[in-house]
């Protein structure tokens, strides 16, 4: 009886084992195969084609060939889809948490599920949809761009965010409000100095996973201005490249090798961008951190 | 005698569970006026529903009547037109847990005279000062104020969250068990400065050491289950077979 337990013990260690190496390996194969077959297409002319570097970034000289404009074309929608997100999502966090009667919370709790539930197509096509509503009625010039996009990766990203600003804000403390509130401090003053600052790791959490899942989205973006060739993003209405698009767009049509090859390139190149916003974030939310607990430029000076 | 909190058949529920039952109690000026009784029997009931803190927990339900003395005249605390904060501004409390806030230790105090006073700069860091050395911790502190103040010890941390109370200049402080959590010295220090404080605050002090209390005390009320209030007379809490015929069923 013993062995047998045993036995059964340590097998279930073994699975335990093979589980946990699941993921770095596949982590390991996964990137393994991007770098491989990104290799041939790495360079400055992945980025810029045959425009020199410097002019590229300057913005002196247009580039055809590179994913330059692609790049910056993902980065300002990322930015564009976060001043609209982070704002909306914290504060309706905030709000669920702090300020909704049980009832309402409820029935704001289920319509964030559900939205978090809602595929991205569908969000593209609700988006696409809102154009021709605007053509119809007050806006006959309305046409699909830019911040049209950034606001359907937005729609995506709020549940996230609202739920995590929510659930650090509740999970916070009691003593926390308590004393706030013992000191006299008025409602909004116990959000905004005690709890937000305490949920700041929390929420940047939910930030990062927003961004990150505002970055890699290609479905929303699809209908709504995305195209292959637009060169740099030029104002808010117009038509602009992006990195994931970009990439579906060459795996599914190339004509070349060097072509595919770029499409690695530019999986490659999307990885990292993530992977630097993911470090940035977390550098960021470190140091806010230590300034505001105090143990930096204390603000009483 | 003048009466600090006049408090008239208040009632206070958790989830439909009553915790206290028509109390009617005086608490005079001065003091220290002590609360004794059995764990669980609501004495941190009744000091937060003077400040009204009670209405932190969704699940509570009070009523009846408390009436606050301060310095500007009688305040009606459960009053519709009656501003929560200024009652609580008026009325300091120190936690039986310490509960500092997660900032430096200089932050702690002068966040809250900020939010509360609009008070900021060298006139925020000397009320700090006469706050620390009101709570003798200036002399363990003043080189460390930019220190987290998580980082000070439990008694330290105790008086830490007494000066955060003083700095906001109430009229009346509701301490919660101060020493529970404190180890024998520390607990001496927070003694010693319920001492002094007396002469200018009115101190409410809850206990369950009927030793501290017969040093202590000034007056003293007994919370029974269900909610009754008895007051003891200083002759019956002074004398300590008196006291313990009294309280002997209780604690
Ligand atoms: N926040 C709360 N939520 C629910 N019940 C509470 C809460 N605070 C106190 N109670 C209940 O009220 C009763 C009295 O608690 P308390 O005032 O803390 O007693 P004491 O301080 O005398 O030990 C206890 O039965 C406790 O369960
Ligand atoms: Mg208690």
């Amino acid at each position: 009886m013993v062995k047998r337990g045993q036995g059964a013990e340590s097998a279930l260690i073994g699975f335990s084992w093979l589980a946990a190496l699941f993921v770095p390996t596949v982590l390991c194969a996964m990137v393994g195969f991007l770098v491989v077959r990104a290799w041939p297409s790495w360079g400055a002319p992945l980025f810029f084609g045959d425009t020199p570097a410097l002019a590229a970034l300057t913005g002196r000289a247009p580039v055809f060939d590179g994913i330059w404009p692609a790049c910056v074309g993902t980065l300002s929608l990322i930015g564009l889809a976060s001043l609209i997100a982070i704002p909306l999502g914290v504060a309706t966090g905030v709000f669920l948490a702090e300020y909704a009667g049980r009832r309402t919370r409820m029935a704001f709790s289920l319509a964030v599920d559900l939205l978090a539930g809602v595929p991205s197509i569908v969000v593209g096509l609700f988006g696409f949809a809102l154009i021709l509503l605007l053509r119809r009625t007050f806006a006959p010039d309305a046409n699909t761009g830019l911040l049209l996009s950034a606001l359907c990766l937005a729609v995506l990203a709020l549940p996230y965010l609202i739920n995590a600003t929510r659930l650090t804000l509740e999970t916070l403390p009691a003593g926390l409000r308590l004393a706030g509130f013992g000191l006299g401090l008025t409602r909004w003053q116990v959000v905004s100095r005690l709890l937000l600052p305490a949920s700041l790791r929390g929420v940047s959490g939910g930030v990062v996973l927003a961004v990150a899942r505002a970055a890699e989205d290609t479905a929303a973006i699809l209908l709504t201005g995305v195209v292959a060739n637009a060169g740099m993003p030029g104002s808010l209405t117009g038509k602009y490249e992006a990195l994931p698009f970009h990439i579906y767009y060459l795996a599914a049509e190339y004509q070349t090798p060097a072509e595919l090859a770029q499409a690695f390139g530019s999986a490659l190149v999307l990885l990292c961008l993530t992977g630097t916003l993911f470090v940035v974030a977390r550098v960021f939310q470190r140091r806010l951190h230590r300034t505001w607990s105090g143990m930096e430029v204390a603000a009483w000076r | 005698m003048a009466v600090a909190i006049r408090i008239e058949r208040l009632s206070v529920d958790f989830s439909g569970k009553a915790v206290l039952r028509d109390a009617s109690l005086e608490i005079p000026k001065g003091g220290p006026t002590f609360l004794l009784g059995r764990s669980g029997s609501g004495k941190t009931t009744l000091l937060r529903a003077i400040n009204r803190l009670n209405e932190c927990f969704p699940a509570c339900r009070t009523s009846g009547r408390v009436v606050v003395n301060t310095a500007d005249g009688a305040m009606e605390a459960y009053a519709p037109d009656t501003a929560v904060e200024v009652l609580r501004r008026r009325v300091g409390m120190v936690f039986q847990t310490p509960n500092v806030l997660p900032l430096s230790i200089a932050r702690n105090i002068c966040m809250p005279l900020e939010a509360t006073q609009g008070m900021r700069g060298a006139e925020a860091e000397a009320r700090m000062e006469e706050a620390l050395r009101e709570a003798q911790l200036w002399s363990e502190v003043r080189d460390r104020l930019r220190d987290p103040a998580v980082a000070l010890s439990g008694g330290q941390q105790q008086r830490l969250c007494l000066a955060r109370a003083l700095a906001l200049r109430p009229d009346i402080l509701l301490l919660d068990e101060p020493t529970a959590s404190l180890d024998f010295k520390a607990a001496q220090m927070v003694e010693e400065l319920l001492g002094e404080l007396r002469s200018r605050y009115t101190l409410i002090v809850v206990s369950h050491g009927l030793s501290q209390a017969r040093r202590l005390a000034e007056y003293l009320f007994v919370l029974h289950d269900g909610g009754r209030v008895e007051e003891l007379g200083k002759d019956v809490f002074r004398d300590k077979d008196a006291l313990l015929t009294v309280l002997g069923d209780l604690l």
